[in-house]
């Protein structure tokens, strides 16, 4: 079998000859290390005020080659790390003057949310969501009537950017397009939590209609990253802490639930599938995922306390279980032994019967590529279907 | 309504979620009473955010209802705080808080420093990517009672090691108590840090610092 194959059998709960491997690598700090290129030193262009300006036009002008060239190099590391497939995302970015911000430049991304770049000590550029920029109703409004245009041209540059990449690396790796950021996190993060969570109780109608607003765009914009004619998507909205739910569940229906059954619906009109990402503890939420028509969850967060053993028993073969290697101590300074029982445990919890893919459970720039060529080598020895360990 | 129904409401409407009932409840007792009056709605306050504390804890309760209990909270102290006498507000000591250097989740340490306030501690909010000096500076000038740590990535764990060491350097570590919580943290890394005490939740680490307060 193939990498495409093995990916597309797991999708359907059936065993394929070996279990898949997905890489989420995107962090310039673990392609730059796997392909043993040295980081463009943009942070230090920044610092510099007689670049800065310079520096800040050719950002704008040519985001969305950077944004392309970042995943190409994610895709090429994963490649070499011997996975079956990476996911790619795409995020809309404009670099703006703002003396508020330690370099005195901000990033706001097309949702209204500021972003602010760091480098790691080794010149690896990260970029942070700060907060929103979107505090009020009437902020709100007159960001989305303003940005219209922008909405259209981020639709064009998704749809062309997963393209490209499934163009040019889809005969040697599985890119799966993530549609990302998600319609909970459009709608709180440009706002800010604790405005979100006050506009719930204070103003609903203004909430039910930002969701609004950002259902009918995610729709476009997954219709977009479909459009790399990648048989599997992912969505994804971090709908979990590390306790439970960030909202009651009863809540997230409310506000949500339709909204993510339209999404389903939308997936599976064109004959694809769709993973869904959600950080935190989500136990109390996987039948809804069911019920709103995911074929797939990734992440499992070990750290909140998600275990694959556990997700199964509880959703048995309703949903594809793609995760969950912890990524605050195993890939990051585990041990080789460490990494291959991680392996095991993960096939021995979710492998039977197909639908399991194994990878990370959150990208991470500090996750170490020599831990993932060991999960992966592990994989390769112990994921042999039928699983006899 | 007499002044005992007026509490009564002031801390049913918290808990109900209703910010206009709470406000209007607080102001009626402010306007009725004296200071013992408003020392009453500041407790009823305090008792009523005791009781959301436990529906989260007790997974009763999720972030929004908490997040903005807390935000009726802060209006109510709003309203009562600028009519104590002087020394009466924030008796209960100084906090400083932030999240470590290179972290940037808010949500966490948001929540603690909205009912550390709702609860009578005058709280110095450095907000995210706090460097060590800046924790050991607000600290030493605000005599602070307690300095607590949000850090939710493993990458920045080693940022609280960093600051208790600067406390200690400094001269500062016997006075002042220091309390981390965030979803990178255990107890036991608490521990081995050298930190006095882990939050699992803003609500247990601020019996916490009661605690301290009292004694
Ligand atoms: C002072 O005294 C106290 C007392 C109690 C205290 C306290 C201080 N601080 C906290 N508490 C305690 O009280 C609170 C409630 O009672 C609790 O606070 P928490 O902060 O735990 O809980 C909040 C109320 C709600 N919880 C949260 O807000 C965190 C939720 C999760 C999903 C999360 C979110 C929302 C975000 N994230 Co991030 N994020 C995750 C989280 C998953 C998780 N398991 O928590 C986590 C923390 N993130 C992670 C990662 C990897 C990242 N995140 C990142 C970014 C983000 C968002 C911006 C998208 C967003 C943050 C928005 C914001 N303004 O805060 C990036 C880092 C950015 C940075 N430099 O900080 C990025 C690196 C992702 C990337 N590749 O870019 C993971 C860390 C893994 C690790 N072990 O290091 C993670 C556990 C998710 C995962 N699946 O693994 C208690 O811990």
């Amino acid at each position: 079998m193939d990498f495409k194959e093995r990916i597309l059998t797991a999708m359907e709960h059936q065993e394929p000859d070996r279990v898949p491997v997905m890489g989420l690598v995107m962090d310039p700090a673990t392609s730059n290390q796997v392909l043993g290129k040295q980081p463009a030193d943009i942070g230090g262009l920044l610092n510099d005020p007689s670049m800065r300006g310079q520096v800040k036009d050719i950002i704008n002008l040519s985001w969305n080659d950077i944004m392309y060239s970042n995943f190409a190099d994610a895709l090429e590391a994963s490649i070499k790390l011997g996975f079956d497939a990476n996911w790619t995302v795409y995020t809309s970015m404009e670099v703006v003057e703002d003396p508020q911000c330690k370099t005195g430049l901000a990033w706001h991304d097309a949702f209204g949310r500021l972003w602010e770049m760091t480098t790691d000590d080794k010149g690896n550029m990260l970029l942070n969501y700060i907060c929103g920029l979107l505090t009020t109703e009437d902020k709100w409004e007159a960001w989305v009537e303003n940005k219209r245009p922008s909405f259209d041209m981020m639709i064009q540059n998704v749809a062309g950017y997963h393209r490209k990449l499934v163009d040019n690396y889809g005969d040697r790796i599985y890119p799966i397009g993530y549609a990302a950021p998600g319609i909970f996190e459009n709608s709180w993060q440009p706002i800010g939590f604790v405005n979100f969570s006050r506009f719930v109780y204070q103003k609903p109608n203004f909430v039910e209609r930002v969701i609004a607003f950002h259902t009918d765009l995610y729709l476009r914009y997954l219709d977009a990253v479909m459009q790399s004619g990648v048989e599997v998507v992912m969505g994804g909205d971090d709908l979990g802490q590390k306790t439970g739910p960030m909202m009651r569940p009863e809540l997230i229906e409310k506000l949500l639930g339709e909204s993510y059954r339209r999404v389903s619906e939308t997936v599976h009109k064109k004959g694809r599938k769709l993973v869904w990402h959600s950080c935190g503890n989500i136990y109390s939420l996987l039948e809804k995922f069911v019920e709103w028509g995911f074929d797939g969850i990734i992440t499992m967060e070990p750290t909140a306390g998600m275990e694959l053993g556990r997700v199964r028993e509880q959703v048995g073969h309703k949903l594809v279980l793609v995760g969950n290697l912890d990524v605050s101590y195993l890939l990051v300074r585990g041990s080789r032994e460490e990494v291959e029982a991680a392996v095991k445990k993960a096939i021995r919890d979710a492998a039977r019967g197909g639908g399991y893919i194994l990878s990370a459970s959150h990208s991470h720039s500090s996750v170490d590529p020599k831990r993932l060529e060991w999960m992966v080598d592990a994989a390769h020895r112990y994921g042999k279907y039928p699983i006899s360990i | 309504m007499n002044s005992d129904e007026q509490l009564g409401t002031l801390k049913e409407s918290l808990l109900g979620l209703d910010m206009e009932s709470a406000v209007e409840a607080a102001r009626s007792l402010a306007d009725g009473g004296g200071q013992a009056a408003v020392q009453d709605a500041v407790s009823a306050v305090s008792e009523a955010l005791g009781v959301v504390g436990k529906r989260f804890q007790d997974g009763e309760w999720f972030l929004t209802e908490l997040v903005y209990a807390g935000e009726i909270a802060k209006e109510v102290m709003g309203l009562l705080t600028p009519l104590l006498e002087a020394g009466a507000a924030e008796a209960a000591g100084t906090v400083v808080v932030g999240t470590v250097a290179g972290d940037l989740h808010d949500l966490g340490k948001n929540i603690f420093v909205s009912y550390a306030r709702g609860a009578g501690f005058k709280v110095v909010d450095l907000g995210v990517d706090v460097p060590v000096d800046r924790f050991v500076d607000a600290a030493r000038e605000s005599s602070a009672l307690a300095l607590g740590m949000s850090c939710l990535l493993t990458s920045t764990e080693g940022e609280i090691g960093k600051v208790i060491a600067e406390l200690e350097r400094q001269g500062l570590r016997e006075s002042v108590k220091v309390i981390v919580g965030g979803a990178a943290l255990t107890e036991q890394f608490a521990r081995h840090v050298g930190a006095d005490a882990f939050a699992p939740d803003a609500i247990t680490g601020l019996d916490t610092v009661k605690k301290w307060s009292a004694s």
